[in-house]
């Protein structure tokens, strides 16, 4: 037993250091999930802080002003700069090159206002352009003021009070926290850490298995007077080493991320500190040595790295798509989430962002389903290894 | 000390993908098993028997396709044989298989190296699994590097050797715990003419007594090689052994002069054997 334990630090070690050099794919490795998801926060701090700049602006893009004096007057005694839109504006808005709404106003509106014959102005978007259709609800609101102006100053020269128009008044009152309005904006970030951990086991798994056999070396390796259990499971700490350093790297990557924010508000929202960081990597552990005996134990099944890779793309597929339940949150969250490996972690490191406790409960079932897992891969690798060396 | 005693060892065919009929049985059932395709299963090995003593190179002489390989295989407790025993250095293979791996030093059909780890890192991590403290296994890596002329290898990455030089790490790997049974198969394939004499000589130098007198078993399907080598030869065909002897005894046995006559003279007979019904 204790040479059995001694093997597999020796598997494992020889296997790190393999992998280790493999520099072009740990390489490959760190751009696409290291780096990917501080760069993708930078991209949204740049969009936020882009739109916070043009509500501040004050800014409307009208067509037609000139046939508008009064929307005119009461538009920049709201302090809004009335700027005339391009005359190619809706190609423009099509090619996102325009980033704010454009208010038509039609040719005889005055008269129209006038003669009380309900004028049409239209406010026109592209609802595939993000900024111009961030920025739609707040003219809606202002072109919305006009008419309660309007209609307000009509009643009181019939002498009735304004009060009859709005019998109501509705007030808003978000009940999120600062941290859970971020986690809209954030929620991805857990999915690019899990991506990270998928990606580091990935190359590992499949090169000490099926290119193990593609290599030719799994039947001489199988010719030592060692344990296979203690084979696979240094391999497998090995898998699991790798992907953990990947997962680490990846949760510390979004810490230096968060100081180059560019939006003010996004950094005030953004709670991740080296405490979530940590609770990341703790949550992310049971999944990589999980991922790491899937990924194994599919991958001992191809005689080539190759095809290992096709084969592979399942679990890389579930692992991609579980966690989008979360984030187009079909149905919230329910309890068969925690149940689900991927999806519960997510769950969970959502959890961490938006500040909310986690209880036993919620950390036990995920770790048991990956413990699970993980033996059952382990086992699947150690019966299918001899099998392997030898077809 | 090697002991092999009618071995034997089929394969089921794999299923035909997408195909849905059945295998028709070939013959009705009653004859003797025969290398080769018999319904659903493929004798790879039907009878093999041979003794290979310490001190001496055992040749397993063979056409390809005659069950060396498998029977290579078995020995090495890769697969597990339907019927026969082996024995190494009296210890049983399928009972004590990591006993006898302790004892033995393998060069299988196939010799993957570790393309990112240099050949001493190759050597010595199966030096560890061996069970060889760290140091006493860097220690004989180079020795065996300078017993096989390797020495300016041992610090470059496996991934750029040449085929000769790929076998000779791959040779100081399997043995690298100093193992008295030395097992190769087909040691020479792919290999130049110097690469196989100093291979040759390796091995001539391990069966005497300063070598170590190991019990070496090697399979060939090259005469020459058996002719220049071996002490005795053990020839096998269509998965059983055909004839043992040294190689003058094969010849006088077959009433030839030429061993390559002598060869197939003793394969064809077994092949005319193996074609007639059991009455």
């Amino acid at each position: 037993m204790k040479r059995s334990i001694g093997a597999v630090a020796i598997v494992l070690r020889k296997e790190l250091r393999d992998a280790l050099r493999d520099r072009r794919t740990l390489m490959t490795v760190l751009v696409s999930a290291v780096l990917m998801g501080p760069l993708v926060l930078l991209a949204i701090s740049g969009l936020v802080a882009s739109l916070e700049a043009r509500a501040e602006q004050r800014e409307v893009v009208v067509a037609g002003i000139a046939n508008a004096p009064t929307l005119r007057n009461y538009l920049e005694r709201q302090t809004y700069v009335v700027k005339e839109a391009p005359r190619d504006f809706e190609s423009q808005l099509r090619r996102s090159t325009l980033h704010d709404p454009v208010v038509v106003v039609p040719e005889h509106f005055e008269a129209e206002l006038v003669r009380g014959d309900v004028p049409v102005v239209e406010i026109v978007s592209d609802s595939a352009n993000q900024r111009a259709e961030a920025s739609t609800a707040r003219i809606e609101r202002l072109l919305g003021g006009f008419s309660r102006e309007r209609a307000l100053l009509s009643l009181a020269l019939r002498g009735v009070s304004a009060q009859v128009l709005e019998p109501m008044e509705v007030e808003d009152r978000d009940l999120a926290s600062t941290q859970t309005r971020a986690t809209r904006i954030t929620g991805m970030l857990p999915y690019f850490v899990m991506m990270a951990v998928l990606y580091g086991a990935l190359n590992a798994a499949l090169d000490t298995t099926a290119g193990e056999r593609e290599r030719g070396s799994l039947e001489p390796l199988l010719m030592n007077p060692t344990e296979r259990w203690a084979l696979v499971a240094g391999k497998w700490g090995a898998v699991v080493c790798v992907s953990v350093l990947i997962a680490v790297l990846s949760c510390f990557s979004f810490l230096p991320g968060q100081w180059v924010l560019r939006s003010d508000t996004l950094q005030a929202m953004f709670q991740y500190g080296p405490r979530e960081a940590g609770l990341f990597i703790l949550l992310l552990l049971p999944l990589a040595a999980a991922l790491s005996a899937v990924l194994m134990a599919v991958a001992i099944r191809s005689r080539t790295f190759k095809e290992a890779q096709a084969s592979s793309t399942v679990v890389v597929l579930a692992v991609s798509l579980l966690p989008l339940v979360n984030v187009f949150d079909l149905g919230g969250e329910a309890p068969w989430h925690l149940w689900a490996p991927a999806l519960a972690q997510n769950t969970l490191m959502t959890r961490v962002l938006k500040g909310e406790a986690l209880d036993a409960w919620q950390v036990l079932v995920p770790l048991g389903v990956c413990a699970a897992l993980a033996a059952s891969g382990v086992w699947s690798v150690a019966r299918q290894l001899h099998q392997a060396a030898v077809k | 000390m090697i002991e092999v005693r009618s071995l034997a060892k089929s394969f089921a065919v794999p299923a035909r993908r997408g195909g849905w009929r059945r295998v028709r049985r070939a013959g009705d059932g009653t004859a003797a098993p025969t290398a080769g395709v018999d319904g659903s299963r493929v004798h790879a090995v039907v009878d093999v028997s041979f003794d290979a003593p310490d001190g001496r190179i055992t040749g397993l002489l063979g056409p390809n396709g005659a069950g060396k390989t498998t029977t290579l295989r078995m020995l090495a407790a890769l697969i597990a044989p339907d019927a026969g025993t082996m024995r190494v250095d009296g210890i049983d293979v399928v009972a004590r298989p990591r006993d006898v791996l302790a004892r033995m030093g393998v060069l299988s059909d196939a010799r993957g190296l570790y393309p990112r780890l240099t050949a001493r890192e190759n050597i010595v991590y199966y030096g560890e699994l061996q069970g060889m403290a760290r140091d006493a296994a860097e220690a004989r890596a180079v020795e065996l590097a300078r017993r096989f002329e390797m020495t300016p290898l041992l610090d470059r990455r496996a991934g750029g050797f040449s085929q000769g030089e790929r076998m000779k790490t791959a040779l100081c790997r399997a043995l690298v715990h100093d193992p008295p049974n030395i097992v190769l198969d087909e040691p020479t394939n792919g290999l130049d003419v110097l690469a196989t004499r100093a291979l040759r000589d390796s091995l001539r130098w391990l069966r005497t007594p300063d070598g170590g007198a190991k019990c070496i078993v090697f399979s060939t399907h090259i005469m020459q090689e058996v002719e220049r080598l071996c002490d005795g030869v053990v020839v096998v065909a269509h998965g059983r052994t055909v004839a043992t002897g040294t190689v003058d005894e094969l010849l006088a046995k077959s009433g030839q002069r030429d061993f390559e006559e002598a060869f197939v003279e003793l394969a064809f007979a077994a092949e005319r054997v193996a074609a007639e019904p059991v009455a």
